[in-house]
């Protein structure tokens, strides 16, 4: 996968907040739009809904002296290495990789158990009124085609670059970025330019499968499998080497009157 | 004069296999739910989506029959009395082919461990369940928590089941069908909980 893998490399410094990608997102994948309300912020939504599968976050931040800056980052889907909603998925084919490495999915085989949205790292996918998985599927159908998905094509700035993911990342370490997702997860498919920590973006400083999670489907699942074969092994061999505890009617419960 | 004793009422045993059915119906809707490896089991429902159904339907109608169950014997299976202790102390016999006899009431310490088992892993099960259902109402780390204890306490009430039916069929003969016809053999009765036996008959 490594060498045909594709992905984005999104630099935060050349973000300009336009929203050309939530738009055109919108515009592809035809999602409805959401009714949202002025909450005293340029930031809108405030958060990844059935109906978004990107957004612009703004990081707003005071100086000491007053002065607002904007941090800008572009809120999605990860399509992790090792994807949380995958690990956990009981319907096979509902959330699969594509030959791309892309996390896509097939809402007709989606039986709504919603176990992807606890075990995502990064809390993305979302259920909408069709009680179906909705998340950003880095437009699977375009990338098919030998598209660049819809928001790579509509960003102005370059922020958003869609690739090879090999070499996209190359191409950033030589021009000096700090990284982020290059190895977590197996690697991300969306990797990030930061200006600064990512903490400031919100995002998990080492992002990793909630432990919850990793405990259920790595040690769990497997060990109960082996205890359950095992504990019918144990009555099986119970059987064999110590026995029944058989019944044996006494001279007594024959109605005789001799005792023990 | 009868052979038999009455060892479990009729409303006792229609409680029972109402429980039992109800388990069993989780069990085959929750295996495609536990491991991609048991999707197959969806089939019998008709899909992933109709299991989920099934399993919530079944998992409310077991929560509330397997709690009535408990409560209805809260007293008698959670005392343990000193010839308890004996019967755990020499793990009522089961690890040696020797006769072993133990002055035991209704209930043997083994099946009031099952019982205070099965009522701490409804209570668990029906809980983290719920929060299942509806893990957008939920704090993100408690869903995570409750997907990996319900999945736990199934794997346990698994084989708490398995240890249980081998014992109450082919392990102990003539314990099923105190929960089929509700009476015992008296001489089960004598060799398997003889102070019960003594309470009842009077000798």
């Amino acid at each position: 996968m490594a060498e045909t893998r594709k992905g984005f490399l999104i630099d935060t410094s050349r973000c300009i907040g336009c929203r050309s990608c939530q738009v055109a997102c919108k515009q592809w994948n035809k999602t409805d739009a959401d009714k949202t309300a002025n909450q005293g912020t340029f930031e809108n939504p405030r958060d990844l809904t059935p109906n978004l599968y990107n957004r612009i976050k703004f990081v707003e931040k005071a100086d000491d002296k007053g002065q607002v800056s904007w941090k800008f980052f572009n809120e999605r889907c990860m399509h992790c290495g090792d994807a949380g909603c995958m690990k956990v998925c009981p319907s096979p084919g509902a959330l699969y990789r594509t030959k791309d490495g892309i996390v896509a999915y097939n809402k007709e085989k989606c039986i709504s158990c919603k176990y992807c949205v606890s075990a995502c790292p990064f809390n993305v996918p979302r259920y909408g009124a069709d009680d179906k998985v909705a998340k950003c599927n880095l437009c699977v159908d375009r990338v098919a085609g030998g598209m660049s998905p819809a928001c790579a094509k509509a960003c102005p700035t370059q922020s958003l670059n869609f690739g090879n993911r090999a070499e996209l990342i190359a191409k950033a370490k030589a021009a000096k970025k700090t990284l982020y997702g290059e190895n977590s997860l197996m690697g991300t498919g969306v990797v990030y330019a930061l200006e600064g920590k990512p903490e400031e973006y919100g995002l998990p400083y080492n992002p990793s499968i909630p432990p919850a999670i990793f405990l259920w489907k790595d040690v769990i699942k497997p060990l109960g499998i082996f205890g359950f074969w095992g504990s019918i092994g144990a009555m099986l061999i119970h059987y064999v080497s110590v026995g029944p505890k058989k019944l044996e009617e006494t001279a007594e419960d024959r109605g005789g009157d001799r005792h023990e | 004069m009868s052979n038999y004793i009455e060892r479990f009422r009729t409303s006792e045993r229609v409680l029972h296999w109402f429980v039992s059915i109800a388990f069993f119906i989780l069990l085959l809707s929750g295996l495609g739910l536990y491991s991609t490896l048991f999707n197959g089991y969806f089939s019998v429902f008709g899909g992933g989506k109709q299991a989920i159904v099934f399993h919530k339907i079944a998992g409310v109608l077991f929560f509330c029959a397997s709690a009535f169950m408990f409560f209805n014997h809260k007293k008698d299976m959670t005392t343990f009395d000193a010839d308890d202790k004996e019967w755990i102390a020499q793990r009522g016999g089961y690890l040696s082919r020797d006769e072993a006899h133990f002055n035991v009431g209704k209930y043997n310490p083994g099946q009031k461990i099952f019982a205070i088992f099965t009522g701490v892993a409804t209570l668990v099960l029906g809980v983290t369940g719920i929060i299942i259902w509806g893990p957008q109402s939920f704090p993100r780390g408690l869903v995570q928590l409750s997907l990996m204890m319900h999945g736990l306490m199934f794997v346990l009430a698994a084989m708490f089941v398995v240890a249980h039916v081998y014992l109450a069929t082919i392990g102990n003969p003539g314990t099923l069908e105190a929960m089929l016809y509700g009476d015992v053999r008296k001489i089960w009765a004598k060799k398997h909980h003889p102070k019960w036996f003594k309470e009842l008959s009077g000798k």
